[in-house]
């Protein structure tokens, strides 16, 4: 068994892989309130991202898109560029796959306080 | 009235079940990740590998090794066997191989928005391929019910609770050994996503390492069905799961639910292969239908 568990080991941390992507950070943060409106929100995950296929939306609290133009991704980052932000609750809604194929997702909220 | 002897059996056995048929699948269903659970199922049919899980509980120790393949999406089979090693007080020991199991598992319903997956397994316990002292000639046949829910859609005033997830598994165990009774199998856990806290959530700027933990309580139970066929047994296992990128690593107590279940706490711990991930090209994916 210790034999078994040593290559089993060596094995996952010899070999070239890909794994899902995962958000590492985020810019802003979830949950975060800010006092001066971001010009863009940008997302770094543990894996390179394949651009086609990955994509980042913000909303304001009625459902519409604040985004100034469409969601790049390079290497493992995704930005977005914003409008000018008012005060207000926003929410970010992301979709990644990386560049092996598995997909992952997820959203979060931030607010600007004035 | 079942005999002490196949009560006592039965009781090994339902141990052996629960703590080594394959933990499925980690899995991810909409922005939820669920680590792969290891006294319970969880309800994902994916490429993974769990080398070794020990077990030291009740004057035994188990190691089992279990491997699950996928077929196509969302259809895998999972193939898990274990070395027993008991010392019972009074009694004679036991080592040897325990039976082998195979449970092929698939996915029935899910929802990424609500987070949720809803699967069905069948565990065929192989009788007779173990050693005649540890592991039963007649085999057991489970089928069996696994489902999984994060809380992710709660609302905005509930948003800490939000990183919470429930998995659980409800099987009826069919022993092909007449004096052994049929039980109810009833598991699951709840988990408390640290990463879910910090990507979905709330950043609290938690370190790499503690961002990637997620406090679990399992629990695994066993009822029989049959008259004469003695106690519900089982345990109840808090630990900590940390998830990485190719491994997770899991530790957990074993606490026995009542007396029938066991007199001293013990421990689980498991090392856990995210075979998809590492060999994302190869052998981490289904052999028919896969991604290219």
């Amino acid at each position: 068994m210790r034999y078994a568990l040593m290559a089993a080991g060596l094995l996952a941390g010899t070999v070239a892989a890909h794994a899902h992507a995962m958000l590492e950070h985020a810019s802003p943060g979830a949950g975060a309130t800010l006092a001066q409106p971001p010009k863009a929100v940008v997302l770094e995950y543990t894996e390179a991202l394949e651009p086609s296929f990955s994509s980042v939306i913000v909303n304001d609290a009625n459902g519409h898109d604040v985004t100034a133009g469409p969601s790049s991704a390079s290497g493992s980052t995704m930005r977005v560029p914003l409008k000018p932000l008012g005060p207000g609750t926003y929410r970010v809604i992301w979709h990644a796959v990386s560049v092996d194929t598995h997909r992952t997702e997820g959203a979060f909220s931030f607010a600007v306080s004035q | 009235m079942y005999s002490r002897k196949a009560q006592i059996r039965a009781l090994v056995g339902a141990i052996i079940v629960m703590g080594a048929t394959p933990a499925s699948a980690h899995g991810i269903v909409g922005a939820r990740f669920f680590p792969a659970t290891i006294t319970s199922d969880d309800p994902f049919a994916a490429d993974e590998l769990a080398l070794p899980t020990v077990t030291a509980f009740n004057h035994e120790t188990d190691y089992d090794v279990d491997y699950s393949k996928t077929i196509f999406p969302g259809f895998a089979i999972s193939l898990g066997i274990g070395y027993a090693d008991a010392h019972p007080p009074g009694g004679p020991d036991a080592t040897g191989f325990t039976n082998l199991s195979v449970t092929p598992a698939l996915e029935l319903w899910r929802s990424e928005e609500h987070e949720a997956i809803v699967t069905a397994g069948f565990i065929w316990d192989v009788g007779g391929t173990g050693a005649r002292a540890v592991a039963d000639r007649a085999s057991t046949y489970t089928p069996e019910i696994l489902f999984g829910k994060g809380l992710g859609d709660l609302p905005d005033s509930m948003a800490l609770l939000r990183p919470l997830a429930v998995t659980g598994q409800l099987g009826f165990a069919i022993p092909g050994a007449q004096d052994t009774s049929r039980s109810f199998q009833w598991a699951g856990a709840v988990e408390y996503s640290l990463l879910y806290l910090q990507n979905n959530v709330r950043d609290q700027g938690l370190p790499p390492f503690v961002a990637h933990l997620t406090p679990i309580v399992e629990f695994s139970f066993s009822t029989p069905t049959d008259a004469g066929g003695g106690f519900t047994t089982g345990t109840i296992n808090p630990g900590l799961i940390w998830s990485g990128q190719y491994t997770q690593v899991a530790v957990e107590a074993v606490i026995p639910a009542n007396r029938a279940s066991g007199n001293a706490v013990g421990v689980i711990a498991q090392l856990h292969f995210y075979i998809d991930d590492i060999f994302p090209h190869s052998l981490g994916r289904p052999i028919f239908g896969g991604k290219p």
